[in-house]
């Protein structure tokens, strides 16, 4: 019988996407022996590309946010060049255009840390002639950073409560505030606040509910640092940490479920993959939904504490996704695409009735995201073609009513809508130029990922489900000793950076669980 | 708490820390779990299946039509095909076949699917032995519904014209029966069928019930035919003007002499690129005829070293052969499925050596090429090689 695993190893790491991989570096970087199962013949999870018609096409990433410019590296840069990985960055040129109908905006971002430039596009686009806008929008910028910069100094020095109202007073006195609550304190005109809502998507929440925190850290990052994206596309960043683990000693292979995670007298022992190996650790770490690993993977299902369980149910599953991309057989030029990021809200901005919409079992989405890859890649795609993709990011129930067989119709509607929309939007029939199409929905991502309900965002950013509140908690849910969840439903929530920020962190709960253990031991 | 616009409140953390903590004690602690879309998913993409063979009969001397049924079968779409992974003495294989049902017969109480075998040009030996060996009751593992060769409402015309030749009918037969059947929502499908005689017309039978207002066939035969009034000689520009209504998607199947010679004829009657689609047809099997590949590697052997989790295994690599089928023959376990280097379902990675990949067939993503990854059905090696291959 050909040996295929090690007879024990330090950790096994449940998926090998991008929080997945960032747990096994940090743990290799300390050199403990890893082993990253995971179910596709390809790393990465969601930060992946399709083959098509010969043509490599982006199948997720809209902007990275927390790289910052080689010389002044932010949390994610900083931490892809601790483990050696040299990702070819190029930068996105704006921020984003934000369109309703009668206003079109185009904001740029600012450069380290420095808001003055999309305070003046924001002000001059509504019309400011005394400047007050620019005033109130730059103060709240002001505001946004230094919650930002907080954030990222506690999640790596938590200190005491004394220097928190001191050197943190902007973060403790917007802890308790939806993001609507702290801009409405502000008195901005509406078509201010709708331009200041268009990242709303990313973070998948209504801003009357989404913790002000997290829109801080999103708008400060995005609007005064700016984004970037791989040359070679999400994949060169999965494929290049991939490798690097490889590099340092992790064993990761491809193409296998983790079946079972073995759970005895409250402790980690192994997990059994669907080949029926048993392979045994202390530690497992878990990019795999709470929901399937507390109810299906753990065995037997006896170990999982009641704690565990309603925990989760008190939880609400984040957003899924729907996207279009379409190979368009011309330079973008001829097909008036100006920009590469567009939120575009087909309705008068209603956070509400998007929010409702999103809900929707049979209507057109109304708020749209797209992207053009060219534009920040010139060498996306061949030339005399473009890549653009169209998203929306619908709440996972809407997509529950799917059966095998009306799959296909429904999700050629959808993706009906959002072309049509946008060739609307833009003055050019689509249909006219598209040379290949691949439309992802949260049935994709199921089956690619294996994500409860094809959602990408973990769990959803709510008052109720503070970030603020997470962070305070986190200690006592570690409800079986031995087991660290990453993903997007970790501490930090959705997005690339995050997910590689929550992969740090499940690692770290690790090596406390690991010193626990030794201590117990002497 | 406003004061000057600003927030004087402290006790946030605190406050949503204690909400949170309220919320998971009051919860339930009930089993949840319900994830229909993953039952989709699973229902579309099962992996693999048995299929079991429940029939057989020819359709020309040298081809069959073998009918599958097992309990589920994928709904796939019209134009996908399956691989079959059959055991032939030492050497575990994997051939795709287009399916020429229809994805409705897929579904309901009997589902079945069916795929035409013929002996010739093509993936001869395993051919060769389901036309020898195969009968009833035959238990097959088959992976379902794979392939981009299909119609999309989106991006394709509402007319379709397709162009095939031999084995190319199957793909186009499962579009037709869909058509007739109503799925596909298309106005006209033109069929331009190239044969050499009458007796070779694969799946002849089969299309002429398809005919309807919407579907069109229209045969041409290449070969000397004196009793036959229909279509000669080859599917060229003239004859596609003939036929084809003036906007239309083209499907193209058959061999690769047909698509070289189609893609001229096309662009000499100018179709515009997007419009026209092509199979794969998978890799020639005469390797020394692709571009750059080195004339001194026939009859070369190298040692190919198959890294499988934490063990190697040595075996022998054929110059002329890809990866793929280096391994195939003697039984090491590699999942294919295009064959044709397009898909990258066969990725491995190159530890050691030197290889030859088809400029033709290297549809890798474009930073595997910077790491040695490489689709191993269409890369052949041209030194001593390590790889690591999946579980």
């Amino acid at each position: 019988m050909s040996r295929i695993y090690k007879d024990k190893y330090d950790c096994i790491v449940i998926g090998g996407s991008l929080s997945g991989l960032a747990s096994a570096l940090t743990l290799a970087k300390k050199g403990y022996s890893v082993l990253v199962l995971e179910q596709h013949n390809l790393p990465g999870g969601v930060a992946t590309s399709f083959l098509r018609g010969g043509i490599e096409i982006e199948a997720s990433l809209h902007e990275m946010m927390s790289i910052g410019p080689a010389d002044a590296p932010l949390k994610i840069r900083k931490f892809f060049d601790e483990m050696g990985i040299d990702i070819d960055w190029l930068r996105v040129p704006e921020a984003y255009r934000f369109v309703e109908p009668g206003l079109s905006v185009l904001v740029h971002a600012g450069d380290r840390g420095n808001f003055d430039v999309p305070s003046k596009d924001i002000a001059n686009a509504v019309g400011d002639p005394d400047g007050k806008i620019y005033e109130k929008l730059m103060k709240l910028f002001t505001l946004c950073h230094n919650v930002y910069n907080s954030v990222n100094e506690l999640s790596i020095h938590p200190v005491s409560k004394v220097v928190m109202l001191r050197k943190h007073s902007d973060f403790v006195r917007t802890a308790g505030y939806s993001a609507q609550e702290v801009l409405d304190k502000f008195e901005f005109p509406k078509k201010v606040l709708d331009i200041l809502s268009a990242y709303w998507i990313y973070v998948g929440s209504p801003l009357y509910d989404l913790p002000f925190t997290i829109y801080a850290f999103l708008m400060a990052d995005y609007l005064g640092y700016g984004s970037y994206i791989p040359r070679k596309f999400s994949h060169e960043m999965s494929l290049k940490m991939a490798e690097k683990a490889m590099e340092m000693g992790v064993q990761i292979e491809f193409g296998v479920w983790a079946n079972k995670i073995v759970v005895e007298n409250g402790k980690v022992k192994g997990v059994i993959t669907i080949d029926k190996d048993m392979i045994n650790t202390d530690y497992v770490i878990c990019s795999t939904y709470p929901n399937l690993a507390y109810n299906r993977l753990i065995e037997p299902k006896t170990e999982v504490p009641k704690r565990a369980i309603k925990s989760i149910n008190a939880r609400d599953l984040g957003l899924t996704c729907f996207s279009v991309v379409l190979l368009l057989n011309r330079d973008y030029r001829s097909l008036n695409i100006k920009d590469y990021s567009t939120f575009y809200s087909l309705e008068d901005f209603d956070m509400k009735g998007i929010w409702e919409n999103y809900a929707s079992v049979n209507e057109p989405y109304k708020y749209l995201t797209s992207i053009c890859t060219n534009i920040a890649n010139p060498d996306a795609s061949p030339a005399g073609t473009c890549l653009y993709s169209i998203t929306a990011l619908p709440r996972p129930d809407s997509w529950c009513d799917v059966t095998e067989e009306n799959y296909r119709q429904k999700k050629n509607q959808y993706a009906r809508w959002m072309i049509e929309a946008e060739s609307k939007r833009l003055g050019v029939n689509l249909f006219d130029h598209i040379k290949e199409i691949v439309i992802e929905t949260p049935v994709t991502i199921s089956h690619y990922t294996s994500a409860y309900k094809g959602s990408v965002y973990g769990y959803r950013h709510q008052m109720a489900d503070h970030i603020v509140a997470r962070l305070q908690m986190s200690e006592d849910e570690n409800f079986i000793h031995g087991l660290a969840f990453c993903g997007a439903h970790g501490i930090s929530g959705d997005g690339m950076g995050p997910a590689i920020t929550n992969g740090r962190k499940a690692a770290k709960t690790i090596l406390e669980f690991m010193a626990k253990d030794k201590g117990a031991r002497q | 708490m406003k004061v000057n616009g600003f927030i004087k409140d402290v006790t946030g953390a605190n406050r949503v820390t204690q909400e949170r903590r309220v919320a998971f004690q009051k919860s339930t602690s009930e089993d949840l779990y319900n994830d229909p879309i993953r039952l989709v998913a699973r229902k579309l993409h099962p992996g693999r299946i048995t299929l079991e063979l429940l029939q057989l009969r020819n359709t020309t001397r040298d081809a069959k039509i073998y009918r599958f049924g097992a309990k589920n079968i994928p709904y796939f779409e019209a134009g996908q095909y399956l691989t079959l992974t059959m055991k032939i003495g030492n050497s575990i294989v994997s051939r795709p076949y287009s399916m020429c049902s229809a994805p409705y017969e897929a579904l309901g109480t009997h589902p079945i699917v069916e795929i035409v075998v013929k002996r010739g040009r093509g993936s001869t030996f395993v051919s060769d032995y389901l036309l020898t060996n195969a009968k009833m009751k035959d238990l097959f593992i088959a992976e379902v519904g794979l392939g981009d060769f299909t119609y999309n409402e989106l991006r394709d015309s509402k007319n379709v014209v397709a162009i095939v030749g031999g084995s190319g009918i199957s793909p186009i037969l499962s579009m037709a029966k869909a058509v007739k059947h109503g799925d596909l929502n298309i106005n006209s499908l033109t069929i331009l069928y190239g044969s050499i005689t009458p007796d070779d017309i694969l799946l002849k039978e089969e299309l002429e019930k398809c005919i309807c207002d919407k579907v069109k066939v229209v045969y041409v035969l290449s070969g000397n035919n004196p009793t036959w009034t229909g279509e000669k000689g080859f599917i060229d520009g003239d004859m596609i003007t003939k036929y084809a209504p003036r906007d239309a998607t083209y499907f193209v199947c058959g061999p690769q002499p047909m698509y070289d010679f189609l893609k001229e004829e096309l662009k000499k009657i100018r179709v515009p690129e997007r419009r026209i689609r092509f199979e794969l047809f998978g890799m020639s099997r005469n390797p020394l005829e692709l571009p750059g590949f080195d004339p001194s590697m026939e009859g070369k052997v190298f040692k190919l070293t198959v890294v499988r989790g934490l063990s190697e295994t040595t075996i022998d690599a054929i110059a002329t052969e890809p990866l793929s089928s280096a391994m195939e023959r003697v039984g090491v376990k590699i999942r294919t499925n295009c064959r044709s280097g397009a898909c990258g379902v066969c990725r491995v990675k190159v530890l050691e050596g030197t290889y030859y990949v088809s400029p033709h067939n290297d549809g890798r993503r474009k930073a595997d090429k910077d790491f040695n990854y490489v689709h191993s059905c269409s890369t052949y090696p041209t030194s001593d090689m390590k790889i690591k291959i999946n579980i």
